[in-house]
């Protein structure tokens, strides 16, 4: 652990773990938030020297990704008042494991690939596989429609480190264009759930269930 | 010879005294005089003069529960490396021979606890054998960690002198994930908050206190004795971790330690005065925490040393 | 210049949305034909890109360009009746929605920067999004859901696609522009595991937006609830981009020597939708869902004659423009349906010929053509495909093919039939003005030309999109 990169990333890993642990949604955006926050980081410290537009576009990342999509997230469910918690289809006690089994299987994994450029980053691949594993297995161990929201920008999160680090190509403008995107599609998923309240009274998606075959 | 006895005296000496500052840290936060710091010495003299009463129904296993479990807190002590001077014993494997130690006095704590044959106590007993499993778990997975790491397997490899020092420049910053695990493992093996109240005054919500109602006097005195040492046992491992330099000179070392023990003690008394139960259900989540802490810095760790 | 085409239902979609009541309609007729003659423009004249590194002029982004201002235009005139009589709430959100989309959907066509033509795509998600609400009830909030979130991930994997491939880059030591254009002219340096594992997330990800199974599931949802004009739009035009953007990139993968491996998963996945709407069209009891699956099948359809390549991909470019012409047409018809019967049913309608003469015409033709009954195009295209794999040996997938058609054939007509002559459970009492039924009668009029004669012009461009891919006789 001599990178700060690597002690960056394993911040990224260890925010994985809280965000499958935490069965409270409020402690589960603190967790994404944290995530957005680190991931954002990540570029200042790995791979290539920075030009003052990277650092500035690597704050309005931090900006959007740690503070204004979480905040977002937290005024709708500010909005809708969640009081119960709904049961989750994997438990937060198997979720844990499975979170710990996961960063196993990811290290394990890209010890397979070997990248240029990036080799000294031990962590680098193991987190990005991870954060994308991850963000899937919250789409689809939580009945909560905020949850898998949550799950969505860990996935984002995962594309980030993933474009951000292993090449360069993407240039700023394309990236920000990217994230916008982003933004857009959670705010708009943010006014999907304050309706979902509003009809079906809960934002259960087991209540989701008219339209099917 | 006579340093490591010397700091295995003063250890079971200061033990009630160091318990005592949680009280008072709790007493500051609630505004409380609280009681006097020596509390814990009275309270033991106290329970020596009276005389134990047995009910008809318990056996002898119900009166060799404290003396064992007080037994064995000793006995592990004696391995133990306090404030980085020698322990009196060590060798290869001592580590596991002490963690049975401590499970050895639980058992027969708890076996005392069903020889009393009441539904109480075995309620407490089931929690008790129950939430220190995960713990088990978190403190083997540790002594892997140390184990890959200094490539021993003594107590005195890991706490002895600068050992501490070698096990962090070893992993970096995952050890303090280690440390943060222990303490998890300090508040559930000692039964303190947020897993059990040590001041609860409801059988239905004890864990530790409920199995020990029914014994009285010397054998109370015996239970709170090896509680304390318990405390100071786990204490040690994590102020080790947290001061982890040795200055070479026993009596600054010593102070030294007593400084870093002051603050883990009072680390506890903080964390119960902010914190609150949590829900007896909740309580596998927390301990568990501590688990996937220590998996989560080992993996961590092992990526590095390849 | 040619940014233009995407600015200009940019701001009017902007202005849309400050205009309130009534006042928005004709703007959608309007930018609809300003759009129209833009794009005629751009396919006579063909100019540069003011911004050569993100945007282009390619031959398939022309095709679908065409198409998608055709179809807009025509919706838009049978948007302005269908609005008047079906009560929408807050149609400022409408038609401020359709023009974004409008506006997202040419940026889809122009891009050919990799990245920009993914933002693009998940921007068509999101302008489309308030049209499927439109109807503000629990069951088109569902399918809104559904819409966004499954598209969301799926593009995000086609994101995490289009970044490995710039690793490709990165790996095989390449250095060019990120565009299709310019990596498809090197595609030989590209490394070649990156690449597949990049065409693989990329074809899953649009995949998910183009309705191929198994990652259709928000498509007969969101086609069954949004409002008919918005469900022409969505089937017609919002599968074909997501299409574009599998197929340049299968250009890419062909033009680096690996057209065996990614042609092969497309035609794995075209067979998997085809067998997928068969399923379920057999037993559907909503017509706008039957027509959705239709939409899956056809999709499945024009991935697979892709996949196979040569005349199979001429054929399925032929599919791609009568798939958007008839389909269009047909939900346009549906929209007809709900407005006279007043019920999503199959069993709420029937005996069409009667009550409603004039959409009659428009249902039955387009029924005709999207089965792929002679003289419409799909026929032609899909008798390519089938010719096409025959000559490359797909005799298995054939077989597979052929039966599935024959099933949707099948189940595609039983439901017609009952939809056209059997008893009606009401009498309808709507006039259909001319609005309601020549907009349908100019898509299937279109489609019935293009089919006994192609211009020379569409003919060159076709050929000139699928050359690289190895398409043409």
């Amino acid at each position: 652990m001599n990178q700060p990169a690597d002690a960056i990333l394993s911040l990224v890993l260890l925010s994985i773990l809280f965000s499958f642990g935490s069965s409270r949604l409020p402690s589960l955006i603190k967790a994404v938030a944290f995530q957005g926050i680190v991931v954002s980081l990540v570029p200042l410290f790995v791979g290539h020297e920075l030009t003052a537009g990277g650092v500035i576009f690597t704050q309005v990342t931090l900006l959007i990704r740690g503070i204004l999509i979480p905040l977002c997230i937290y005024m709708a469910i500010k909005k809708v008042r969640i009081r119960r918690e709904v049961e989750p289809i994997v438990g937060y006690h198997a979720s844990m494991l499975a979170g710990l089994a996961l960063i196993v299987a990811a290290i394990a994994f890209s010890r397979k690939f070997d990248l240029p450029g990036i080799g000294q980053y031990a962590l680098l691949l193991p987190t990005a596989i991870a954060l994308l594993v991850a963000g899937m297995f919250l789409l689809m161990a939580r009945r909560n429609a905020i949850a898998m929201v949550l799950g969505y920008i860990t996935m984002e999160n995962g594309i980030y480190l993933v474009g951000a680090t292993f090449s360069v190509r993407a240039q700023h403008i394309v990236e920000f264009g990217i994230l916008l995107d982003v933004l857009a599609g959670v705010m708009i998923m943010a006014v999907i759930l304050q309706n979902i309240k509003q009809t079906l009274d809960d934002v259960d998606t087991a209540l989701l269930r008219t339209l099917k075959e | 010879m006579i340093k490591p006895i010397l700091f295995w005296l003063l250890a079971m000496l200061t033990a009630p005294f160091f318990s005592a500052v949680i009280l008072k840290v709790k007493a500051f936060f609630g505004g409380k005089k609280g009681p006097p710091i020596l509390i814990n010495y009275y309270t033991l003299f106290k329970l020596f003069q009276k005389g134990s009463v047995y009910s008809h129904s318990t056996t002898f296993i119900f009166k060799m529960g404290p003396m064992i479990s007080l037994g064995a807190a000793v006995t592990a002590l004696l391995f133990l490396p306090i404030a980085g001077q020698p322990p009196m014993f060590s060798w290869h494997g001592d580590v596991i021979l002490v963690l049975y130690l401590l499970g050895l006095g639980r058992f027969f704590t708890i076996a005392a606890a069903m020889d009393t044959a009441s539904p109480f106590e075995g309620m407490g007993a089931a929690r008790e054998a129950y939430f220190p499993i995960i713990c088990e778990a978190t403190l083997f997975l540790t002594l892997i960690l140390f184990f890959m790491l200094s490539g021993e397997l003594r107590l005195s490899a890991y706490f002895f002198g600068n050992e501490p020092l070698q096990l962090w420049r070893a992993a970096g910053a995952p050890l303090l994930f280690v440390v943060i695990a222990l303490f998890i493992v300090l508040l559930t093996e000692n039964t303190r908050v947020p897993v059990d109240d040590p001041a609860t005054h409801l059988e239905l919500t004890m864990i530790h206190e409920v199995m020990v109602l029914d014994h009285s006097g010397p054998d109370l005195g015996m239970i709170e004795l090896g509680s304390y040492l318990k405390l100071f046992f786990y204490s040690t491992i994590v102020a080790r971790l947290i001061w982890p330099y040795d200055m070479g000179n026993a009596f600054v070392d010593g102070a030294l330690f007593a400084v870093a023990m002051l603050a883990v003690y009072g680390v506890v008394g903080v964390t119960e005065s902010v914190m609150a139960r949590y829900r007896m259900d909740k309580v596998p989540k927390f301990v568990l925490t501590s688990f996937a802490l220590v998996f989560f810095a080992t993996i961590i760790t092992l990526e590095f040393m390849k | 210049m040619v940014e233009l085409v995407f600015i200009v239902p940019l701001v009017a979609g902007a202005l849309a949305f400050f205009m309130l009541g009534r006042s928005g309609r004709p703007l959608l007729v309007l930018t609809g034909a300003v759009h129209l003659a833009l794009s005629v423009y751009l396919w006579v004249k063909r100019p540069e890109a003011l911004f050569p590194d993100y945007f282009g002029v390619t031959p398939e982004g022309l095709l679908s360009l065409i198409v998608i201002s055709l179809l807009f235009f025509l919706i838009s005139i049978y948007t302005q009746t269908y609005l008047a009589r079906s009560a929408i709430q807050s149609e400022n959100i409408f038609t401020g929605s359709m023009l974004l989309f409008l506006s997202t959907m040419t940026m889809v066509t122009l891009s050919d920067h990799i990245m920009v033509m993914w933002i693009a795509i998940e921007a068509t998600t999101l302008a489309s999004a308030p049209l499927i609400y439109t109807h503000r009830s629990a069951a088109s909030l569902e399918a809104t859901w559904k819409y966004v979130l499954i598209c969301s991930v799926g593009i995000a994997l086609a994101l995490l696609g289009s970044v490995l491939i710039t690793v490709a880059m990165d790996v095989g030591g390449v250095e060019s522009a990120l565009s299709f254009s310019s990596l498809t002219e090197k595609a030989r340096g590209l490394d070649p595991t990156w690449l597949k594992v990049g065409f693989v997330f990329i074809l899953v990800g649009y995949g998910t937006k183009m309705g191929l199974a198994p990652m259709h599931t928000w498509l007969p949802d969101a086609h069954s609830e949004a409002p008919s004009p918005a469900s022409a739009l969505l089937s017609g035009v919002l599968l074909n981009c997501a299409y574009l953007g599998i197929f340049k990139t299968h250009k890419i993968m062909v033009a680096a020597g690996l057209g065996g491996f990614s042609g092969m998963i497309l035609i794995v996945f075209g067979l998997l939708s085809i067998l997928a709407a068969a399923t379920f069209i057999l037993r559907q009891t909503e017509y706008k869902r039957l027509l959705a699956y239709s939409s899956i099948e056809n999709m499945g359809i024009i991935a697979f004659g892709t996949g196979v390549g040569g005349l199979g991909a001429y054929g399925a470019i032929l599919c791609l423009i009568h798939h958007s012409l008839i389909k269009s047409s047909l939900f346009l018809t549906s929209g007809n349906l709900l407005l006279g019967f007043g019920g999503r049913l199959i069993s709420d309608t029937g005996n069409l010929i009667k009550e409603m003469p004039r959409t009659f015409v428009a249902f039955f033709a387009g029924f005709a053509g999207i089965s792929g009954i002679p003289p419409f195009g799909i026929f032609i295209g899909e008798l390519f495909i089938i010719l096409g794999a025959f000559r490359a040996g797909h005799y298995v997938a054939v077989g597979l093919f052929l039966l599935s058609l024959c099933v949707i054939f099948g189940g595609f007509a039983h439901h017609a039939m009952r939809i056209s002559f059997e008893e009606s459970p009401k009498t309808v009492e709507m006039k259909e003005s001319i609005t309601l039924v020549w907009p349908q009668y100019g898509l299937l009029l279109t489609s019935l030309i293009l089919c006994f004669w192609i211009p020379d012009t569409l003919y060159q461009t076709i050929i000139q999109a699928v050359t690289i891919i190895g398409g043409g006789f």
